[in-house]
């Protein structure tokens, strides 16, 4: 499941291919242990926090929002991953399919 | 510590030395009527507070009950606002249960601001905001609320979510003491919990069930701030050492992150923890051997005794073990009792079941079921609490577990009435479908949960995820009423001598039932979500009822995306303490 996630998320991503291969598996293994509480299905529906998958907030806008997070209502994760963890967890977010699209 | 702020903690120790003392005098001669006197009294007497509400549970029983009779099914039409104070802040809602003592009532807002205010207007006398770590409360995810306080020695005391412990004069709000019990910084966790007044000792227990800490619980020299004892929760002994494998136990949780019970009888002080971390744990039917943390991780989703002195624990019952569920038992409520001349001690645990205890061992005495959508386990012996029938979730997908993550019941507490005998209980209905993820166990503290699963909350098959509020007979189970809820009610229970029971419900509603009929007798639109505490008090000769409103509590959060509106707008940033009495 995780290898074919890594392998679509590589192949969409063309000169990132190594880069997003050693980084999507990781990506939604963090998803799974800490952005899962609240984005439910694995960022595919909302739950505490909105639904991830067919976001229109550009990679910058999500990025700042792990990092700095939004008082009250989303923690800040600047602390807790690295800047190659954040840009992975971006990538896995984009690799979301939309299913109510 | 300067030397500066050493000479003035020495004065201020010395003042606070002169109110106990003046304390305890008054207590000797007005008998009981005022000061610590009436403090001592209230927590201990098993009918409740009387005029005050001078601990979280309302006693040291965890009744939730007030003995006051002046508001009753028959004057209730009368009830109207009395006064109304915003804390501003109330970032997720009020959460707290306010504690009133000699006419003035005491009460937190999100990031640990307390209160003093005139109990009958609600004039403020003094307030006290911490000056909190931001970055810190920035980053953690069960922040920023505190849930209350703790009184004695003529002291408030309130916890931070960045670990400190902090006691404030009660006639001034002047810092006592502040003492840094839990590195926040390095843990994410702190304090949301009151802390419990015993004795001579404040006692507070650690957040902690998704980070690994060791979920300690401190035992604080109520004078001088100083930790006397602290009890990790977490293979806290040599013997609880061996049921985490693989020196798993740095995965750590187990925070007994509410207040508990005491049993001045036998000196002891009961407790409940919190779950293991990674909640979820792929290695399924094989937990005893393999996995993340393989084995019953002691003394996690316990019910653990200690002794107030020394925090040494007598003995304990793991309510679940090898939680794999996140149902733990960090509930508070431990609701004391005699029965056949039995002393038993009921404990609700989040999965659903109350589990009856013999306070002299914590021996099973009965497990009954409150919530009806159970499939996380297929029974538990009621003689024994083994568990029978466990679902163990492997790595993969699994549909319809119930109840769901938020579990059968949460922390707000129920109530128990001594007049009608019965137990008052929010149980919750719903489920979910998951998929348990292998993750990288968490074995070194940072800023990040350690959940292991993604979930989607769903209805039970066949029926419709809300609440009820059910009468019961604590110990049997039987019940006797029931009202249904399209949404769970999070907030504590009131039971009164005046023969009701109150439910601030999700909605906004404040609703008042017949205590022995379960009949609605009142009403009233506080105008937000509840989930926090209520209480009553008696002020200037009349009897007050006062709820903490605000909405926006980590269960509540669920409700915008499982039941739509009203949830789906509703505020998590407003909250205030709505106080109400006979016109």
């Amino acid at each position: 499941m995780l290898g074919i996630l890594a392998l679509t998320v590589a192949l969409s991503l063309g000169p990132a291919v190594a880069w997003a291969q050693d980084r999507a598996a990781e990506a939604a293994q963090i998803f799974a242990s800490t952005c899962g509480f609240c984005h439910q299905d694995g960022g595919r529906a909302a739950g505490r926090g909105p639904k991830l998958a067919g976001t229109d907030r550009p990679d910058d806008y999500l990025l700042n929002r792990i990092r700095v997070g939004k008082e009250g209502a989303m923690p800040a994760f600047g602390r807790a991953f690295s800047e190659a963890q954040l840009r992975a967890l971006v990538v896995y977010i984009r690799s979301l399919k939309d299913d109510a699209r | 510590m300067t030397t500066k702020r050493g000479a003035l903690y020495l004065a201020r120790l010395a003042m606070v030395v002169l109110v106990a003392t003046a304390c305890s005098m008054s207590s000797t001669s007005q008998g009981g009527g005022g000061g610590t006197g009436a403090m001592r009294t209230s927590m201990s007497e098993p009918a409740g507070a009387g005029n005050d509400w001078m601990t979280y549970h309302g006693s040291y029983q965890s009744w939730h009950y007030s003995p006051l009779t002046e508001i009753n099914p028959d004057n209730i039409k009368r009830l109207q606002v009395a006064w109304v104070h915003h804390p501003g802040r109330s970032t997720r809602g009020l959460q707290s249960m306010p504690l009133v003592a000699d006419g003035v009532l005491y009460y937190t807002g999100s990031y640990s601001r307390v209160w003093a205010l005139d109990a009958a207007t609600g004039k403020p006398i003094w307030s006290y905001f911490p000056k909190l770590n931001d970055d810190l409360v920035a980053a953690q995810t069960h922040s920023p609320y505190t849930r209350g306080i703790a009184l004695g020695q003529g002291k408030v005391f309130v916890g931070t979510v960045d670990g400190r412990l902090i006691a404030l004069d009660m006639k001034t709000g002047r810092p006592a003491w502040d003492t840094k019990l839990v590195n926040s910084e390095k843990l994410t966790v702190g304090f949301t919990g009151a802390p419990l007044f015993v004795k001579d000792k404040v006692i507070i227990g650690s957040q902690g069930g998704e980070w690994p800490g060791r979920g300690p619980i401190f035992g604080v020299d109520a004078a001088s701030g100083r930790k006397v004892w602290e009890f990790l929760t977490v293979a806290g002994t040599e013997e609880s050492k061996k049921t985490w494998g693989n020196d798993s136990w740095r995965t750590g949780g187990g925070g007994g992150w509410m207040a508990g019970g005491y049993d001045a009888e036998s000196n002891t002080v009961w407790w409940g923890t919190g779950n293991p971390a990674p909640l979820y744990d792929w290695a399924g039917f094989e937990w005893k051997t393999t996995g993340p943390r393989p084995g019953d991780n002691l003394f996690t989703t316990a019910v653990i005794a200690l002794d107030p002195d020394n925090g040494r624990l007598k003995f304990y019952h793991q309510e679940l073990p090898h939680d794999a569920w996140d149902f733990d038992s960090a509930v508070g409520e431990f609701v004391m009792l005699e029965r056949d001349g039995k002393k038993l001690v009921v404990h609700p645990n989040k999965g659903g079941h109350v589990f009856v205890y013999d306070r002299k061992d914590a021996s099973i005495v009965n497990v009954w079921q409150l919530t009806k959508h159970i499939n996380f386990v297929k029974s538990i012996d009621p003689k024994t609490g083994a568990l029978i029938g466990r679902r163990d979730l492997p790595l993969g997908k699994h549909t319809n577990l119930c109840p769901a993550i938020a579990g059968g019941m949460s922390w707000n507490s129920g109530a128990y009435s001594p007049k009608t005998g019965l137990y008052y209980k929010i149980g919750q209905e719903w489920c979910m479908d998951l998929e348990v993820i292998k993750t990288t166990p968490v074995l070194e503290p940072q800023a990040q949960l350690d959940i292991g699963a993604n979930f989607k909350l769903r209805n039970p098959e066949g029926d419709k995820a809300h609440g009820h509020l059910s009468a019961r007979d604590p110990v049997t189970g039987a019940k006797k009423w029931e009202v249904m809820f399209p949404e769970p009610p999070l907030a504590s229970l009131l039971a009164t001598g005046g023969n009701l029971v109150f439910v601030p419900d999700p909605r906004g509603m404040l609703r008042a039932y017949d205590a022995q009929s379960g009949k609605e007798v009142w009403s009233h639109n506080n105008g937000i979500g509840h989930n926090g505490g209520i209480i009553s008090f008696a002020a200037k000769g009349k009897q007050y009822i006062a709820v903490a409103t605000g909405w926006g509590s980590l269960v509540g959060d669920e409700f915008g995306e499982l039941f739509g509106e009203p949830y789906k707008s509703m505020p998590k940033d407003a909250g205030a303490i709505v106080v109400f009495t006979l016109e």
